[in-house]
């Protein structure tokens, strides 16, 4: 073993900009040869102030500011949301919400999922596999849209309910359109199978054992994936899903064809919570009024997007906007997880398992500085941000 | 080689494409596009302006003869401000081609 | 008279006039049969079902700014594209399009298919200089990955062109080509060597599953990465040659080329004009329909690939030619 100065290592950067990242990360390899040794990602590219933002809105205002964290995403994130507040002020949304809500959310998670198989494929060069996968999710993208009127951010759930109600016609049509995707599905399930080429580029690419993702507290498909069982839904039931049966899909291998699967799983499975969902679908009111200004209280919750867990934490005041409001996405979680698996494989396979963990990056970034040099870390509170902003603008002029 | 036979359907039927400009999809039924006002029902509350996530509404004058100036590049079309109102004074129209140079206001205007 | 239709023949039909044409064609071909295959349009609306999107994006790229990063080799840097595309056109001359003077080929020599292997593999290398060249970190991965497909597929690539010389007894592609045209037995025994020099030339050219060298979600564009403007432009232009020069290539030493069967009526050159234009647009369709079928190859599995079975199969059918010739089976 050669010293690490002696050794030929250099470094690739992949990002902040780079054809396989859809959205900016820096990720760092260190390469020797064509190996990779190490890896330092930098994610705070897309720093927003989201959670800086809520405290100067109020709880109503808050919901969109909230979908809009994540483009994909955004179902999962009003729900979690306005379940908080739920929890918050100490109301029970009616039992027909709460169905809706975990159709709204399922919904999406087969639109996530499809576009992450799309995605993955495209990052394996199979191009193919890619359009057919995205033209075979409009169908989901149509429903949704036939239920919420846009494609992307849905606007459904409310504090207190949902806004929208889906008729009988529509759940007949949502029951339809399953059938179809089923069909499709077992299509792409018979491409992944078969196709050599796929899976000579993924199995055994990206590996992660159980005991480290669990020690790295990876989330979500990338934690089952290496054959660990767990699921917020069944876990810690949230909204109606202590209701509905479902499996939660792991698999052992803990490598890409093993994401690829569990993905394919779920989403198989998440058309049979939406087809159970629609047949015992409670009837009554879809909303109840919440107060306004909500009394002091903190409280956590929690939900499973599609990439994962995700976590919020409120604090309320008594006034009409919360205290804090702290948010946790599946991303960051997974990202320790990601520069573990990448380790030891070929720059060949950077895209193919950083997309594996279906990184969304612009829910990631936090206000947190770490100063390798000094080893120190610290956050930023408003008052400097401000401060510092004045300062940057001064300097540079607007 | 597994998509072969997926390919050969591909090359008799239709691209799934659409020439956008000139083929458009149907609005769905829920749709939220541009916001519309009606004088005859608004009483003047407010409250569009409270909930409003983005700031898009603003009140000019006060009272019941108020009227609402619309921020069209700051909407985010959640249609929070028509579950609000209380008169159903607001409605959300079927117009999505909004991408504009200029930053459009309108002027909500009684008479 | 003889020299003026020898100048018409270089420069206008089939000379460099109609292969610049006939390489965005192809390129056209490739791109709309791609789309269609994945429910796209492809390209639309420059010209007629977007014919002529190839060459706008030719005279685009030619206008945009060719920016020279200051610490690329800016020797390699200018003479690579040129000599890209210069190579590619040069070997094309070797190969019967349409011929119209003589019945062979503009420069056809005993020997001239050797001459066009050596091509093929120099265009590889320059592939690999250019990309060294830049000193990009992405540049270089990439030159190294094309220098690592043309060991893969060079050998098998060879041999198998080097078949049909064989089976047909002569080292001239357009003599290679009448023979094949007039002798169905032997074209079919050649069918193996073209089901792999198609594969060789799909990595040639750099296309999925081969496009390792370029992989653009891996590397930016590899050995490509550094380029822009001008020299893009010749690049790209100089890979639609080199399609052309792949499709021509295939189509004379394992379809006869231009010759076939002689349509009544029509006069011979055009006879060989339509001969020639079916035979490589159906490879370019085969070379685009293996473009859509497949996940991308790591650059280990090609040359694993190429080396294991690819090399095994074309030394087995080059015997297997070898066999039929004693045989007496072939003449
Ligand atoms: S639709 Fe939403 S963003 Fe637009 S004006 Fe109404 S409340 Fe404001
Ligand atoms: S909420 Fe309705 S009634 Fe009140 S000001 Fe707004 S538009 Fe008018």
């Amino acid at each position: 073993m050669l010293e690490e100065s002696e050794r030929a290592i250099f470094e690739v950067p992949i990002g902040p900009q780079h054809p396989a990242l859809k959205e900016p990360i820096l990720l760092l390899f260190k390469i020797e040869g064509d190996t990779i040794v190490d890896v330092m990602a930098r994610p705070a590219y897309t720093h927003r102030g989201v959670e800086k933002a809520t405290e100067a809105r109020n709880y109503i205002q808050n919901i969109y500011l909230c979908e809009r964290v994540c483009g994909i995403c955004s179902c999962i994130h009003t729900l979690v949301y306005t379940q908080g507040v739920e929890k918050l002020a100490d109301v029970e949304p009616p039992p027909r919400a709460k169905y809706i809500r975990v159709i709204m959310s399922e919904l999406e998670r087969i639109h996530s999922h499809t576009l992450w198989l799309g995605v993955a494929a495209h990052e394996l060069g199979f191009d193919t596999l890619f359009y057919y996968v995205w033209r075979d999710r409009e169908l989901v993208m149509d429903l949704l849209e036939l239920i919420s009127g846009n494609r992307v951010n849905y606007a459904m759930s409310t504090v207190g309910g949902v806004r929208r109600d889906i008729s009988d016609a529509v759940a007949h049509q949502i029951k339809k359109g399953m059938e179809i995707l089923r069909k499709r599905l077992d299509v792409y399930t018979e491409v992944v199978e078969k196709e050599p080429t796929l899976r000579k580029r993924v199995i055994d690419v990206g590996k992660l054992s159980p005991h480290d993702a669990v020690a790295l507290c990876a989330v979500g498909p990338t934690l089952r994936m290496t054959g660990v069982k767990r699921d917020v839904r069944a876990d810690d039931p949230y909204q109606a899903y202590d209701e509905i049966p479902f499996n939660v899909a792991t698999y052992d291998t803990g490598d890409v064809l093993a994401q690829i699967i569990v993905r394919v799983v779920e989403t198989y499975e998440a058309a049979n919570i939406i087809d159970y969902a629609i047949d015992h679908m409670p009837s009554g009111p879809i909303k109840v009024k919440v107060p306004w200004n909500i009394a002091p209280n903190e409280i956590i919750t929690r939900g499973e997007a599609p990439r994962g867990e995700l976590f919020y934490y409120f604090k309320s005041n008594g006034t009409e906007k919360p205290e804090r409001v702290k948010i946790r996405t599946p991303t960051l979680g997974n990202i320790p997880a990601v520069c573990e698996m990448l380790k030891g494989y070929h720059i060949a396979e950077i895209p193919i398992v950083f997309a594996g963990i279906d990184p969304c990056l612009s829910c990631t970034a936090r206000f947190a500085f770490i100063d390798e040099r000094k080893g120190k870390s610290w956050v930023w509170s408003g008052d400097q941000l401000r401060t510092y902003r004045r300062k940057y603008y001064k300097r540079y002029g607007r | 080689m597994a998509m072969e036979s997926e390919l050969a359907g591909a090359a008799v039927r239709k691209p799934v494409t659409l020439k956008y400009p000139f083929e458009r999809r149907d609005v769905p039924p829920r749709f939220r596009g541009r916001l519309a006002w009606d004088a005859e029902k608004c009483v003047g509350c407010g409250m569009c302006v409270q909930v409003c996530p983005a700031f898009a509404l603003e009140m000019v004058g006060k009272g019941p003869m108020a009227e609402l100036r619309y921020y069209l590049n700051r909407c985010v079309f959640c249609s929070q401000c028509v579950e609000s109102c209380p008169r159903d004074a607001l409605s959300m129209t079927e117009e999505y081609e909004l991408a504009d140079y200029k930053h459009k206001v309108y002027e909500f205007k009684r008479g | 008279m003889k020299e003026a239709l020898g100048v018409i023949e270089l420069v206008i039909f089939p000379g460099f006039l109609f292969l610049s044409w006939l390489a965005l064609y192809f390129e056209w071909v490739d791109r709309k049969f791609y789309a269609k295959l994945q429910y796209r349009y492809g390209p639309l609306h420059t010209g007629p079902k977007g014919f002529l999107q190839p060459f706008a994006d030719f005279v685009k790229l030619l206008a945009k700014e060719d920016i020279v990063p200051a610490a690329v080799d800016r020797f390699l840097f200018t003479l690579t594209p040129i000599m890209m595309l210069a190579l590619s056109f040069y070997a094309l001359f070797y190969i019967p399009i349409v011929p119209i003077v003589r019945d062979v080929a503009f420069g056809a020599f005993e020997g001239d298919l050797i001459l066009v292997i050596f091509v093929l593999t120099i265009i590889g290398f320059l592939k690999f200089l250019a990309g060294w060249g830049s000193t990009n970190r992405f540049s270089a991965v990439g030159a190294v990955r094309t220098a690592f497909q043309l060991l893969g597929y060079e050998i098998p690539l060879a041999v198998a062109l080097l078949t049909a010389a064989m089976g047909a007894g002569t080292l001239n592609i357009s003599l290679i080509a009448q023979k094949i045209s007039t002798d169905a037995i032997l074209a079919s025994a050649l069918l193996p060597a073209l089901a792999i020099s198609v594969i060789c030339f799909q990595a040639e050219l750099e296309r999925i599953p081969f496009d390792i060298p370029e992989a653009e979600q891996e590397i930016v564009a590899g050995w490509l990465t550094e380029f822009s403007g001008r020299r893009l432009a010749l690049f790209r232009f100089a890979t639609d040659v080199e399609l052309t020069l792949a499709a021509a290539l295939m189509a004379a030493l394992f379809l006869g080329g231009p010759y076939g069967p002689a349509i009544p009526v029509i006069p011979v050159q055009v006879s060989y004009f339509l001969w020639f234009m079916f035979k490589t647009t159906v490879l370019v369709l085969v070379l685009a329909n293996i473009r859509t079928l497949f996940a991308r190859l790591r650059i280990d599995q090609m040359v694993h690939f190429s080396w294991r079975y690819l090399i095994v199969a074309a030394v087995a059918e080059a015997v297997f030619i070898q066999a039929l010739l004693a045989m007496g089976v072939i003449a």
